[in-house]
């Protein structure tokens, strides 16, 4: 199945993009956690502070669906 | 007038009532930048160094930088300068809301008030109308209370600023609140304004400021506006803030928990950003020339209790008034951070204080017959009301906790020094630094005491590996330079930490207002001399070498994290000294933590070098000479 994953700042940088500015089309096998998903493509998940779907929280277990645009949200650099 | 300058500076004499208005000083600011770089250099060369923080000669600065109220992203802040009571060092806070660009709007780029009120009063500016008011009617209110009422009496469009009770009665981490929830928490600058007797700042006004190139500022900015509207990270800012940070603190070890004796919270999903949005939040909040809302006006509801309206809690105060407490109720944290608000307490000392004084408790350090028959117990949201009661009313053992963590464990002793968590006097941020070198490194060595927002290196410390030292010490001084700017330039550091709005691009928005045409080098050469003359102002001030005021309490190297996914780590005294030695070093100072000749006068701060050595503080000439570049831009590598 296939998600996008949306990030900006350093994570960015790590996603490599290439749907657009912010945005990369990943590949992954459906069942798979986001975390294990993240680790699969280089990104350490404990440098995302959660993702974001549809306008609602998700922690990092969530198991993404087939088309899911999913951002995913840096900490916050100090609060 | 100056491109970005409204043009005129006051000085108020509260003790003759004398108002003085007359030109900015342009040059000044050309060199300081205004907010915290003008207060700086103003506290430095005014406020005698036996001056009482809290008696006549301090003096007490509001000051707009050179971009508040600018056509740029959050040119939404104000500064407010004093020696801070809490720390005995140059102190500044600063908060958004409307009050900055207000002030300039009315003509004003800094007001410098000077001496003592015979009576409360409190500054009303409408455009040229300046006059000190009798504020009797107003004294004794609280904070919020305090600015509804002006409002009525004045008009909507005044934007407000106040102290409450805590401020009045001199509690050192007193606070500034304005626009119903924000908040000049740090260094104790409502205290300042309590000793003066200046209740409130009440401003209207409805000029505009010129900046150099209208034109390209606003292409510019429009650019930016267009690109970080579009940015994916936008929509979850605006819809938790800083809120959703509390789950990923907790996960990675860093969050205080009952009073930072561990970074593992068991009831985290009780007190964190969904929680705060699903039971709490009534509508978003931004500032001033700001798109971002990361405010969040919210509600409290607790049975027994009158519903109460707040902003926040944002991350500092739901950590330190959350786990750091033992809450597991949103709607108690929530209130929490309402009561200190409108006691008018900084929320993040205010929490590290009321979370010393439970940890007292819990060890029989003080007990219900200190506490007028009340317990003190984590969790308890109806003992911490009645505490903090105590405290901004200086009542009983209150008196002694006004003073902040560090005087009352000096007060307390039997060991509570250990786990006293500031440095300097100021209290912890909401991050834990026994498994994070770099953040305790900031907390030690920041000019105002243990605050995060000079440096924050949480995700550093994590990409370099959480248990070294080596290399800390260069990012550290990076971070302080860069970081600071923006209490500098008066504007919001969130669109550069979080939208990806480049250094190198606020430096040109700035060139566009001002005209000055610098670089990023050059404004980081601004920041490093600010941050050496407040270095040197604390030092002549408490007569010791710098080292003496750089520990943090001995709970950071005592006490491995007992749970969590930190369990088991923890720093050593050599480690602590380590980071220190580089630090010094990497600064240009001597092994003391002393500024040298040599770097004060590369800085272009001679004087500030002949004052050091007549104290005789001035560091010792270092071998080889100081460093040519101080501080290493950090390239994040490991994630």
């Amino acid at each position: 199945m296939v998600i996008y994953l949306k990030a900006g700042g350093e994570l960015r940088t790590k996603l490599k993009p290439d749907v657009d500015d912010y945005t990369r089309r990943v590949e992954t096998e459906a069942g798979k956690a986001l975390k294990d998903i993240l680790t699969g493509i280089g990104i350490n998940p404990a440098f995302v502070a959660f993702a974001f779907k549809d306008g609602q929280m998700k922690r990092l277990d969530y198991v993404p669906l087939d088309g899911d645009v999913i951002t995913l949200q840096p900490p916050v650099s100090g609060g | 007038m100056a491109n970005g300058l409204a043009g005129k500076t006051m000085r108020i004499n509260l003790s003759t009532g004398a108002i003085r208005s007359f030109p900015t000083d342009e040059e000044l600011y050309r060199r300081w930048h205004g907010g915290r770089g003008i207060t700086a250099k103003i506290l430095y060369d005014e406020v005698p160094r036996d001056a009482a923080p809290l008696g006549p000669k301090n003096i007490f600065i509001i000051n707009s930088g050179i971009m508040s109220g600018c056509f740029i992203p959050a040119g939404s802040k104000v500064e407010f300068g004093s020696v801070s009571p809490l720390t005995n060092g140059p102190g500044d806070s600063n908060m958004g809301g409307h009050l900055g660009p207000t002030l300039k709007f009315a003509g004003y780029d800094m007001i410098i008030f000077e001496d003592v009120s015979p009576k409360p009063v409190y500054l009303f500016i409408d455009n040229e109308t300046v006059e000190l008011r009798d504020a009797s009617g107003y004294w004794g209110l609280k904070s919020l209370d305090c600015e509804k009422k002006l409002k009525e009496d004045l008009g909507e469009d005044f934007e407000i600023a106040t102290i409450g009770p805590a401020g009045e009665n001199g509690v050192l981490f007193s606070c500034i609140t304005h626009d119903f929830g924000r908040q000049a928490g740090r260094t104790g600058q409502g205290a300042v304004m309590g000793s003066k007797k200046l209740k409130a700042i009440a401003v209207r006004g409805n000029k505009s400021i010129h900046v150099n190139d209208l034109a390209a500022l606003r292409k510019q900015v429009t650019e930016i506006m267009l690109r970080t509207q579009k940015h994916p990270n936008m929509i979850p800012w605006q819809k938790y803030g800083t809120a959703f940070f509390i789950q990923w603190s907790n996960a990675n070890a860093c969050i205080p928990a009952y009073n930072f004796q561990t970074t593992y919270y068991e009831d985290i999903d009780k007190i964190d950003g969904d929680q705060l949005v699903e039971k709490c939040l009534i509508s978003h909040k931004a500032c001033f020339g700001c798109w971002m809302n990361c405010g969040k006006y919210t509600k409290a509801v607790i049975p027994g209790k009158p519903e109460v309206h707040l902003e926040g809690p944002e991350y500092e105060t739901g950590s330190l008034c959350g786990s750091n407490l033992g809450m597991k109720d949103i709607n108690h944290v929530a209130y929490i951070n309402w009561l200190l608000d409108n006691l008018g307490m900084d929320s993040m000392s205010g929490g590290g204080v009321i979370a010393f004084a439970m940890e007292c408790f819990q060890r029989g350090l003080i007990t219900e017959a200190d506490l007028e028959g009340q317990t003190l117990k984590w969790g308890s949201v109806d003992d911490v009301e009645h505490f903090l009661d105590m405290v901004a009313h200086r009542r009983g053992i209150g008196d002694w906790f006004a003073g902040g963590t560090k005087r009352a464990a000096a007060k307390i002793g039997r060991g509570s020094e250990k786990f006293a968590m500031q440095v300097k006097g100021q209290e912890f941020s909401g991050y834990d630094g026994r498994w994070a070198p770099g953040m305790l490194l900031s907390y030690m060595t920041a000019d105002i005491g243990a605050h995060h927002n000079r440096s924050w290196t949480i995700t550093v410390d994590m990409a370099e590996g959480r248990e070294r030292v080596e290399g800390r010490a260069k990012i550290v001084v990076y971070l302080q330079h860069i970081r600071p700017l923006f209490d500098t330039w008066c504007i919001c550091r969130l669109f550069w930490g979080e939208l990806d709005i480049t250094p190198e691009e606020i430096v040109e928005s700035l060139n566009h207002i001002t005209g000055w045409g610098v670089s990023v080098q050059e404004v980081l050469r601004t920041s490093e001399m600010i941050w050496n003359l407040n270095r040197c102002h604390y030092i002549e001030r408490n007569r010791n070498i710098g080292r003496t005021f750089d520990y943090p309490p001995a709970r950071s190297w005592e006490d491995k994290i007992p749970s969590g996914p930190g369990q088991g780590k923890g720093l050593s005294l050599a480690q602590i000294d380590q980071m220190l030695d580089e630090y010094y070093a990497a600064r240009g100072w001597d092994t003391s933590g002393n500024p040298t000749r040599a770097l004060l006068e590369d800085l272009g701060l001679g004087y500030a070098a002949d004052r050091l050595e007549k104290s005789g503080f001035l560091g010792k000439p270092i071998p080889g000479g100081i460093p040519p570049v101080r501080g290493e831009k950090y390239k994040p590598k490991a994630f």
